[in-house]
């Protein structure tokens, strides 16, 4: 029996290692980080406990990247979720030319991150870009909108995300849809539901747990999200007007220099994250329970 | 031929993948193999334009490989707003270039740490008297040089000038006379002026610039305080209010390279940020009839009213040579050969105007002015000297000449404290005052978590 146990241990031993390492360790060498004032590069650092952490509680520029992801990650969740439910529901219909507009539809998630951004941003520009130009030809505006300055800036990055990762929800939501047996359908037809009643009593009730899993992936991703953040505005000075606060992370590791204060935001995201996270298992189990 | 006759044995597969494999490697390592070890002379610089890195390879590289047959010289070009982030990791790693280019605001703090190696013997052999003061003392500490500057360029205004005479306005001087000569250039959907949204420009090396033109400094010379919500710098923010009336809305969205396109193309009379490379985008994009000096020409900066005359900023980084370099002799020999008189003149041939000779003997050479674009564009040339003579250059992100001894001039840079004040003042229309409190407030948490707090 012992023999088995460390035989088992033995093989699980590369996992352990590799988890270790990989994930365990740089987690807790951030939180270690942390605790330091430590220069991003150079080998001076101080000790200086929760220090990072009191002063990040008090920290204007904190709260401000800490609402702008609030809003990003919200706004960007729900126009996700809004857009792609409805078109996964009309890829699972059978019509000519469905395969060719399922490609499609996933091209924006597949193409890299830095090239939606500059297609949108080439786009959006209010020197040359299509938008406006479109907009002054229909008359709906006389002068060029400045889309990627203080006042749109947000939208913008929001329509890129949106954009961008919608197609996400799509393809999660159509495969759980595929899978929903057709007799269910049927059998609430036979019972007089209409179109509505059925996605309200069938569809819904059926990819409630991909949906659970949508949400909580996407609002993850949404709330960390970098790259796109940084393109759309990178170092410009309009990034103050999204700076979210993975953006503040790096600033303050990259920027600042003060890779101990980066460690500390990241710790931060960590944690509100987690707990984010249990609030929303903790909910999801309960209406669970009462369905 | 029968289908066995082309299967190869692992056997043999094996064996014929390992010598070629070995043989390969010998190749590469043939060299060392042969006694004669290459060495690689690691050089990073801030020049990305292909000519330009082409050149230093024909010139300087070329004639060194000849005379170091056991070195190899690789060239890296770095956007110098990558430098900073790239060479502070490199000396983290262990592993930083030989020699390197460095933005004179960082050249300090890599100084106090220890960091460079003098090179008086060098700038001897290079001709002290001859380097142009705006630049021979910028890396002079304790007594000594540790850097020269590559090449002098400087920022100014690119105006449409055409379009100013049409108005009857002289070049503006202060402050006061930039507001009027914008009010009477904004016009028909076309904008006075574009300042370029990049943090780098609008959050550190204009508002450096303004500073110097106002009587400004970044931080106090004794004590290091940040003076942002200074009497000057109060002026200065609310001048920029004012501007931001003559600017497209977007601005701050939008870049340097925007900035010269909107120039070229008629949008705006005015770019806030020039040097010699917006030649390049008027040649390329304006009207062909108006690619030429009489109608785009550079303006020096205007000055504010507790300032005495305007500044731009002098673009110009210096090589220094760090103590980790592993090859610190053959760096400074690299650097003869790249003074040498004809590598030099091909190297600033390479972007006429905007490499300016550091040299005051070739600044009127010959053979330097005999390029056709410096030829064509000699106005822009006759600027710079200007402000050479006028001492109305400071280098990037200096806002005296003394602030080469500041050493948190790139945490500044870094932190977006400037540039969240001054979009906030232009964009946002926020009250001057409160901003300015609200940086100055900022800045010194910063200076003071970066162990730099001198005041009480």
């Amino acid at each position: 029996m012992r023999k088995n146990a460390l035989a088992g241990w033995l093989l699980l031993a590369p996992s352990l290692v590799l988890l270790g390492g990989l994930v365990v360790f740089p987690i807790v060498y951030n939180a270690w980080l942390s605790l330091f004032d430590k220069h991003a590069f150079l080998p001076v650092q101080r000790f200086v406990g929760l220090g990072h952490y009191v002063y990040f509680a008090h920290d204007e520029e904190f709260w401000n990247s800490f609402g702008h992801g609030l809003v990003y990650a919200g706004t960007t969740l729900v126009l996700q979720i809004a857009i792609g439910i409805p078109t996964a529901l009309l890829l699972n219909e059978a019509f000519r030319g469905r395969n060719l507009l399922r490609g499609i539809v996933l091209f924006p998630y597949v193409i890299p991150t830095i090239v939606a951004v500059i297609l949108w941003k080439w786009l959006l520009n209010d020197s040359y870009g299509l938008v406006n130009h479109l907009l002054m030809a229909l008359g709906l505006t006389r002068m060029p909108v400045a889309w990627l300055g203080k006042d749109w800036i947000m939208a913008s990055l929001v329509i890129t995300s949106v954009w961008q990762f919608f197609p996400f929800v799509v393809v999660t939501y159509l495969a759980r849809l595929q899978t929903i047996p057709p007799e269910l359908y049927e059998a609430a037809t036979v019972d007089g539901a209409g179109a509505w009643r059925r996605f309200a009593h069938v569809t819904l009730p059926q990819t409630r747990s991909v949906l659970f899993v949508i949400v909580l992936l996407r609002s993850i991703w949404m709330f960390t999200k970098f790259d796109t953040v940084w393109l759309m505005a990178g170092d410009g000075g309009v990034s103050r007007y999204i700076r979210t606060l993975p953006v503040y992370a790096y600033a303050r590791s990259f920027t600042y220099l003060q890779a101990g204060m980066g460690a500390a935001l990241a710790v931060i995201m960590f944690v509100i994250l987690i707990a984010a996270t249990a609030v929303y298992f903790r909910v999801f189990e309960r209406e669970e329970a009462l369905s | 031929m029968t289908r066995s006759a082309h299967i190869v044995s692992r056997r043999r597969f094996l064996r014929t993948t390992g010598v070629a494999a070995a043989g390969a490697t010998l190749l590469a390592r043939a060299p060392a193999a042969l006694g004669q070890q290459v060495r690689e002379l690691n050089v990073w610089h801030t020049e990305v334009e292909p000519q330009t890195v082409k050149t230093i390879q024909d010139t300087s590289i070329a004639e060194f490989e000849r005379k170091f047959p056991g070195f190899k010289v690789r060239q890296q070009a770095l956007g110098w707003g990558d430098l900073n982030t790239k060479l502070l990791a490199a000396l983290a790693a262990g592993g930083p270039p030989d020699l390197t280019h460095l933005n004179p605001f960082m050249t300090a703090s890599l100084y106090v740490k220890n960091l460079l190696r003098p090179m008086d013997e060098l700038i001897r052999a290079l001709g002290e008297n001859d380097i142009h003061e705006a630049t021979l003392k910028l890396q002079y500490f304790d007594g000594k040089y540790y850097g020269v500057t590559h090449a002098m360029g400087a920022t100014y205004f690119c105006e449409r000038r055409d379009l100013r005479e049409k108005k009857g306005v002289k070049p503006p001087e202060t402050f006061d006379d930039m507001l009027k000569l914008c009010a009477a250039l904004t016009e028909d959907g076309r904008y006075a002026l574009q300042v370029p949204g990049e943090k780098l420009y609008m959050g550190f090396v204009h508002p450096a610039e303004w500073l110097a033109s106002n009587g400004g400094t970044w931080a106090d010379a004794r004590t290091w305080r940040p003076q942002l919500n200074g009497k000057s710098m109060l002026e200065i923010l609310d001048y920029l209010q004012q501007l931001n009336r003559f600017q497209p809305a977007g601005w701050s969205g939008q870049k340097y390279l925007d900035t010269q396109a909107a120039l070229a193309t008629g949008k705006i009379a005015m770019s806030h940020l020039s040097g010699a490379r917006a030649i390049g985008y008027i040649e390329k994009y304006a009207p062909e009839n108006m690619r030429d000096p009489e109608h785009f020409q550079p303006m020096l900066r205007p000055h504010g009213p507790s300032g005495q005359k305007g500044i731009s900023a002098l673009d110009g980084e210096n090589w220094a040579v760090l103590t980790q370099s592993k090859y610190p002799s053959e760096a400074f020999e690299f650097l003869k050969l790249f003074y040498k008189k004809e590598h030099y003149l091909a190297y600033c041939h390479s972007v006429p105007i905007h490499l300016t000779p550091i040299f005051k003997s070739m600044l009127n050479d010959a053979a330097y002015l005999a390029h056709p674009r410096i030829k064509k564009w000699r106005l822009w040339h006759d600027v710079m000297l200007t402000a050479l003579r006028d001492k109305r250059l400071l280098p990037l992100g200096f806002t005296r000449p003394e602030d080469n001894l500041l050493p948190f001039l790139a945490e500044l840079d870094g932190s977006s404290i400037v540039a969240d004040m001054v979009v906030e003042v232009m964009v946002g229309g926020k009250p001057p005052k409160a901003e300015a409190d609200r940086a100055q407030r900022r800045a010194e948490e910063l200076l003071t978590q970066l162990g730099h707090k001198r005041w009480s």
